[in-house]
């Protein structure tokens, strides 16, 4: 069951929610942190007007989360359940409640400066749809059922025995089955596969009744078995409703129970069956010729299912109401999609009217105004080395951002888009955790006299591809350290190639020597080539914390990217060393690769690890195309940590995000 | 005919020099200018709210101190609860109300209330402010930010009175009139969460390191001013939420760890690395300067006095917006006599 509905705000106010169950509230915040802020999967960022569908669902700790949002209101609709259950007709709910829900409350939601909205009321209205989908998709799934088998042919009928002689009769209506799911699918293809079977059974049912044979006696016996099983309403009449449903077998014979429950007379049932003929013909024309259909046919049935059953007046009334809303709603969405051009008079005035307000400002954006400029900016970023997926990506997101947005006065459309983009670097960049590298050595090695933990070095790897300049800045964050006065232990993890500890000795005598007034000190631990880099990685943790050593920084070999048995060596180096950073070494000259790159090294640590942060090195070769930075973070959302940016030890740098955006948007 | 004669006579009444012409003349020139002045006023009627800045990390309690003092307490609100409340299931209640409170989540754009406070400063937030007399009741916007660590630049900008509330992303789209280019800054609230203050928990230095960019940034503001006019000075309260908590930690001992972290922090970000675009020439004068050291340069230890010197007044008060306990009507009390 649906575990609880929330409607919020983005500003984080809950509207209106609705909870069977205690759900924490860390479930919607992580969910709301991941998706809309972090924006950790570039599948799951936030559609606006994308119905619930098509929203990929979010799962967190046993529970799956369907949404949808209403970006011009800034409305999140949320509902939460746990993954255990398949709830076939959530994506409805959340679709329709929330078309609901806007056109109920959207004026309140637009005045400026509250946060309260009264909405007291849509307890009913949610009642009802809940209700409402409930019932169909306890009802449909039975039949689904039965026209899957129609289609497939295959005999599996172990929970409906009296299946087997209507199957003789039903062949001759698949091809018509087949046709009619093309007439209407608008939103998406999940939406499709439900029609198959909406359409499909209403046509041989009343093809049944129309023959009035032996074998349609039988079959019809056979329903009534059936129906007085599953619920007592006839097969035909709630056929249109059921469009919300997907094929969920196991859930079909519980559901039914409950509609039993809600008390028909059989007698009803049997009157209703009669004359289930015509208003079936009549749905499945509507639903042939298309148009306003989710409207018409709701009502429609809506109208039978009321005056049926008498004490439910109010429940009906509700109904009418909600279904008007929806199709208005329908109607709304159709006509957004039609009404294209309307007259070359109108058109070019407006497009007069655009070419001024482009200069005044206060320009409503569409999706021609901004394709154009999208392009600009897109060359733009590709220029500045940014790989292409990313900058697609960015791009994309500005747009759906900033359609039906008003420019400023005076503010032309491109200058609207280097401002929007400008945040979305900053958002992108910005990290969601602080780095302040000191403050977490000190927390480390000096941990407060209150807490368990106890003192021990701080272990830092650097790893990255061959030729990066992982040697390079490590001897450049071992110079910082030691001018903190750290006491620095070098580990040589590159047991591999040639040269590479005597490389590692040398940086040492240089900083030695070069931080002898400082204070700090540093040594190399080494156990030559060919060893296992893991081992050697323990050992000298292991050392380090017999030494009282503050941090120990770990070299690695350089390994490509793609090269399987190389990387696969790393999963046992974090689990062996247990640095408390993994940080990579990346070239800013390198372009579409990086992200390649960034994706490989961050996977390469086994499912509970991943890169901490990274150095981008060599940033002085590039001058301001520094758009590595963008693709390797929208890779992998891990920050970047440290900038090198000259020869020196001294040139590293803590990476601010105001000097990278204002690189990336320069404009030469 | 008459309409050309009665046209020709108006032209000439109107250029012959005559005292009523000249009245008339002096009446357009003088109501003219007044007259559109209240007319764009009326249209921008929040031009000149003050407004008093909601900040804190995320998860302290911001979104929900916004709503409890623009709906009252919960028990005016029963009316509007207990319609939810009625249909949830009984499912049991953890530590009395937080579970009836009004919930929150995290927010991604900020938010401004309107808010009312009468004139006789013992009034809580619980009184229903008459506003629509304004003879006694001031009005000021609370505004309410996202305290997520990739969007806190929507409240440090807001800070500097640089930048207006209008962000490029969605905010536009759902608070259109949400702020005015230009407010008046009167007071910031940075709300933490004292149940999770602890002087060595993990809260504390995230909590910590965003009070230090907010108070760097105010410290900026006042050190920046140009002029013989000093900016005037905006106070800043440190409401340590969540009193109700049993783990929760009592305001002294909040300002005693905050105070000690922020040394820390300021101890730390003096001896880190350079940031980048900061060229190598330039380094040494930035540093000397203490441009980015907070409080009084070259302090062993922080304190929050130190700030006075920067005419930044910061004050701890504990309370809390959900369950039982001390309430947050010091809160209110504290913002009604800085608006």
């Amino acid at each position: 069951m649906l575990d609880t509905f929330e409607i919020l705000t983005t500003s984080g106010v809950v509207l209106w929610s609705r909870s069977y169950a205690t759900v924490s509230p860390s479930v919607v915040n992580n969910f709301i942190a991941d998706v809309f802020i972090e924006e950790k999967s570039s599948a799951s960022r936030a559609k606006d007007g994308a119905s619930a569908a098509a929203n990929p669902p979010y799962k967190y700790d046993q529970h799956t989360l369907r949404w949808t949002f209403e970006k011009e209101l800034g409305i999140i609709f949320v509902a939460v359940y746990r993954s255990l259950l398949h709830l076939t007709w959530i994506d409805k709910l959340v679709d329709n409640i929330r078309a609901i829900f806007v056109s109920l409350y959207g004026d309140q939601l637009k005045k400026p400066n509250t946060t309260i909205v009264e909405c007291s009321k849509f307890d009913e209205y949610f009642d009802q749809q809940l209700h409402e989908l409930e019932q169909t998709s306890g009802k449909s799934d039975p039949k689904e059922l039965r026209t899957i088998k129609e289609e497939l042919f295959s005999g599996d009928s172990e929970d409906e025995p009296p299946l087997p002689p209507s199957l003789v009769l039903r062949p001759r209506n698949s091809p018509t089955s087949k046709e009619t799911p093309t007439a209407d699918s608008p939103d998406s293809t999940p939406a499709a596969s439900p029609n198959v079977s909406r359409a499909a059974t209403p046509a041989s049912s009343h093809l049944l009744t129309a023959k009035a044979g032996p074998g349609g006696k039988l079959s019809r016996r056979a329903r009534k078995v059936q129906n007085s099983k599953a619920g007592p309403q006839s097969s035909g009449d709630e056929a249109g409703t059921r469009r919300s449903s997907r094929l969920a077998a196991k859930g079909a014979p519980k559901r039914g129970r409950k509609w039993d429950a809600d008390g028909f007379a059989d007698e009803e049932d049997d009157s209703v069956q009669l004359d289930y003929s015509t208003p079936n013909a009549a749905t499945s024309n509507s639903d042939q010729t298309g148009g306003a259909r989710l409207g018409a046919v709701e009502e429609v049935d809506a109208s039978t299912w009321g005056s049926n059953t008498k004490g439910k007046f109010v429940l009906r009334d509700l109904g009418d109401e909600v279904h008007s809303i929806l199709a208005s709603a329908d109607a709304k969405n159709s006509a957004a999609k039609s009404d294209a051009a309307t007259g070359l008079v109108g058109s070019s005035l407006s497009a007069i009217g655009g070419l001024f307000r482009n200069v005044v400002g206060g320009k409503v954006l569409t999706k021609d105004d901004l394709d154009k400029a999208m392009k600009g900016m897109e060359e733009h970023l590709l220029k500045k080395n940014v790989a292409r997926e990313a900058a697609v990506r960015l791009c994309e997101g500005v747009e759906k951002e900033l359609i039906g947005i008003k420019t400023g006065s005076f503010e032309s459309i491109s200058a609207r888009i280097q401002k929007a983009m400008e945040a979305s670097l900053t958002k992108m960049l910005t990290p969601t955790s602080s780095l302040d590298l000191l403050r977490e050595i000190d927390s480390i090695t000096a941990p407060p006299a209150t807490s368990l933990r106890k003192a021990r070095p701080y272990v830092m790897s650097i790893v990255g591809v061959n030729g990066v300049g992982k040697s390079t800045n490590l001897s450049k964050i071992c110079f910082f350290l030691l001018q903190n006065k750290y006491k620095v232990l070098i580990a040589a993890g590159d047991t591999f190639r040639s040269g590479a500890v005597e490389q590692l000795a040398v940086h040492v005598r240089n900083l030695t020597e070069l931080t002898a007034r400082e204070g700090g000190k540093v040594e190399l631990y080494q156990k030559g080539y060919g060893k296992d880099a893991a081992t050697v990685a323990k050992d000298a943790v292991a050392f380090a914390t017999q030494e009282g050593y503050d941090v120990v920084l770990i070299d690695t070999a350089g390994r490509r990217h793609n090269d399987q048995r190389l990387m696969s060596s790393l999963e046992k180096f974090a689990k062996f060393a247990q640095p408390d950073k993994i940080l990579m070494v990346g070239e800013a000259l390198v372009g579409t690769d990086s992200v390649a790159q960034a994706r490989n090294f961050n996977a390469a640590f086994g499912s509970g690890r991943s890169l901490d942060g990274f150095i981008i090195s060599k940033c002085d070769t590039v001058g301001d195309m520094v758009g590595t930075l963008v693709s390797i973070v929208h890779a992998t959302n891990v920050p970047v940590l440290f900038v090198g940016v000259g020869q020196h030890y001294s040139d590293l740098r803590n990476f601010s995000v105001k000097w990278g955006v204002e690189k990336l948007l320069s404009s030469n | 005919m008459t309409l050309l004669d009665s046209v020709k006579w108006f032209i000439e009444a109107s250029l012959t020099p005559s005292p009523t012409v000249f009245t008339i003349g002096i009446a357009v020139v003088v109501l003219l200018p007044i007259l559109l002045h209240f007319l764009l006023l009326a249209a921008t009627p929040y031009a000149t709210l003050p407004s008093v800045l909601l900040v804190g990390p995320s998860g302290a309690g911001k979104t929900a101190l916004l709503t409890l003092f623009e709906r009252g307490p919960l028990s005016k609100q029963e009316d509007y609860e207990s319609s939810t409340e009625a249909e949830k299931s009984p499912s049991p209640i953890i530590d009395g109300s937080p579970a009836s409170a009004l919930l929150t989540h995290t927010s991604q754009t900020p938010a401004a209330v309107e808010l009312a406070i009468s004139d006789d400063r013992s009034s809580s937030f619980r009184d229903e402010v008459d506003t629509s007399s304004g003879s006694n009741a001031r009005k000021f916007l609370l505004v309410d930010t996202p305290g997520h660590a990739k969007l806190r630049r929507y409240a440090l900008s807001h800070l500097t009175g640089t930048a207006s509330l209008k962000s490029p992303s969605t905010a536009s789209a759902s608070f259109p009139d949400s702020a005015p280019k230009k407010t008046k800054l009167k007071a910031v609230v940075f709300v933490v969460d004292a149940g999770a203050l602890l002087s060595d928990s993990e809260a504390l230095p995230s909590a910590a390191e965003y009070l230090y960019d907010v108070l760097l940034s105010l410290q900026k503001r006042m050190a920046g001013g140009k002029g013989s006019k000093a900016p005037a000075s905006i106070p800043v309260l440190v409401a340590a939420n969540k009193q109700d908590l049993f783990t929760a930690v009592p305001a002294a001992l909040v300002k005693s760890n905050l105070e000690a972290e922020l040394g820390r922090i300021r101890k730390t970000r003096s001896r880190g690395l350079l940031d980048s675009g900061v060229g190598a020439d330039d380094d040494v004068s930035a540093r000397e300067d203490g441009d980015d050291w907070l409080g009084e340069y070259g302090s062993e230890k922080f304190s929050f006095n130190q700030l006075m010197e920067f005419d930044i007044e910061v004050d701890v008060v504990g309370g809390n917006v959900v369950g039982d306990g001390p309430g947050a009507d010091k809160w209110w009390k504290w913002i009604a006599e800085r608006v």
